[in-house]
């Protein structure tokens, strides 16, 4: 039986029909694959990039040079330009705001890997602690209104190379999407005295059915009302609206999640394309308690078609619990 | 002679871009499409390559990339009308990028850049 499910953070309506799959993964998933060729994000290539922002590297190791662990760059065909002059305009119907900003490529490894399996939990942290920093960095900017750090793996996710990494852009607006969960958070607060997704949080954990994975300071759960097959949500378990304010120590716990999540979404489903989109508050929000931040990851296993983009009402042939269960082992 | 090898699917550029770089003193050979590019190359490195990106069979972004792995300094000009390679990271590994115009005035002065600045690094 399908049935209509509510996000009551952005109110936003999903229809769960299990009858279209006869199992939680049966998909025809296009597989991740090296493409045979040269990688410009490998070590050792470090002159087929723009050079770089920023680095962790091994002591004694000059810039742009190989030795390092993660590497940041800026895109070499921004999205926004930094040396963009701010500037806004409004004539009746038509505003516009110049495309002043950061476009940055965050290299996660010095290896042509695919997966985050073939990494390791240290390597996955210091990937978050560079991502971290960069935010900082958009933040302190000061012409800036929200970063977005998004990860694309595989082609049917957008990305154009194999090799992990995941991009920053920082521009003057902040998204739809994270307004209305500001709304939703404010409006839960305002009837219930408390955060929405602290309480997602603490009644997940309770009733264990959608979790995935969980570490000392993260829950990853498949939420209630999943547009997508298999999509997971990484949410810190105490309150926090930014990123980029938590500390070494809990980023830590995060690359645990993540390597967890992202590792068992590559065996269970065998190298899907995904997404993973990190959630967090506008720079310029100051009350801590208007958003809590978290990561969505978004296996790339069906299309958008007609009725979603029509009616931004999603169908998911995989119930959630279905795919909390499978990504846990169980059931297969 | 400085070597040059066009990759261009479209006859008459073909034969518009050799004749102009003939011109500028330039040993220009030719191919079609990619496969074709990267068997020229294994046979003979030229100096630099002009490669256009839209072409059937392999497109001129895998063409590069299957070159560079062989010879990482072997230094490519991406040449099309069209701006998709931006959003293709495997685009990052060319040297320079022009866009197709009837005026090559920009591929000429940026062939004579990139084989420059190759030559500095090499040591020639």
């Amino acid at each position: 039986m399908s049935e209509f499910r509510l996000d009551i953070i952005s109110d936003r309506w999903v229809i769960v029909a299990p009858e279209r799959a006869a199992r939680p993964t049966d998909f025809p998933v296009e597989r991740r694959r090296a493409k045979d060729g040269f990688c410009p994000f490998c070590e050792g290539n470090e002159d087929k990039t723009p050079p770089e922002l920023f680095a962790l590297r091994e002591p004694g190791t000059d810039p742009n040079t190989p030795g390092w662990r993660v590497r940041v760059v800026p895109n070499r065909f921004p999205a926004v330009r930094p040396d963009e002059p701010a500037a806004s305009s409004e004539n009746g119907l038509f505003k516009r705001i110049a495309g002043a900003g950061i476009h940055e490529v965050i290299i996660e490894t010095p290896r042509h890997v695919l997966s985050t399996r073939e990494m390791d939990v240290a390597q996955v942290a210091d990937a978050l602690l560079a991502c971290r920093l960069r935010m900082r960095a958009a933040a302190e900017d000061g012409r800036l209104a929200y970063a977005a750090l998004f990860k694309n793996a595989g082609a049917a996710a957008g990305a154009s190379l194999g090799h992990m990494h995941s991009q920053l852009i920082a521009g003057p607006v902040v998204p739809h999407a994270v307004l209305t969960e500001i709304e939703g958070v404010r409006r839960y607060r305002a009837e219930e005295g408390t955060c929405v997704f602290c309480r997602t949080a603490e009644e997940e954990r309770r009733t264990g059915d959608r979790v995935v994975a969980e570490g000392d300071r993260f829950l990853a759960i498949a939420p209630y009302a999943s547009r997508f097959p298999f999509e997971i949500w990484v949410l810190p378990r105490r309150h926090a609206a930014r990123f980029e304010g938590e500390d070494q120590e809990t980023l830590g716990d995060l690359a645990k999640v993540m390597y967890t999540v992202l590792g068992r979404l590559d065996t269970v489903l065998g190298l899907p394309a995904y997404n993973t989109i990190l959630h967090t508050a506008p720079f310029a929000m100051r009350d801590p308690d208007d958003y809590h931040w978290h990561i969505e990851v978004i296996p790339r296993m069906t299309g958008i078609a007609g009725y979603e983009w029509g009616t931004g009402v999603h169908i998911n042939p995989v119930p959630p619990e279905s795919a909390a269960a499978a990504l846990r082992g169980e059931g297969r | 002679m400085t070597t040059v090898l066009l990759v261009e699917d479209d006859p008459n550029q073909l034969l518009l871009y050799t004749e102009m770089l003939k011109g500028e003193g330039y040993d220009v050979s030719g191919a079609k499409d990619g496969r074709e590019a990267l068997r020229m190359v294994e046979e003979s490195r030229p100096d630099l390559v002009v490669m256009d990106i839209s072409m059937p069979g392999m497109d001129g972004i895998e063409a590069m990339s299957r070159m560079l792995s062989k010879d990482h300094k072997l230094p490519v000009i991406l040449n099309s009308a069209y701006a998709t390679y931006k959003d293709n990271f495997r685009a990052w590994s060319a040297d320079a990028y022009v866009v197709k115009s009837s005026d090559m005035a920009e591929l000429k002065e940026t062939i004579k850049r990139v084989l420059a600045q190759n030559s500095a690094e090499s040591g020639g």
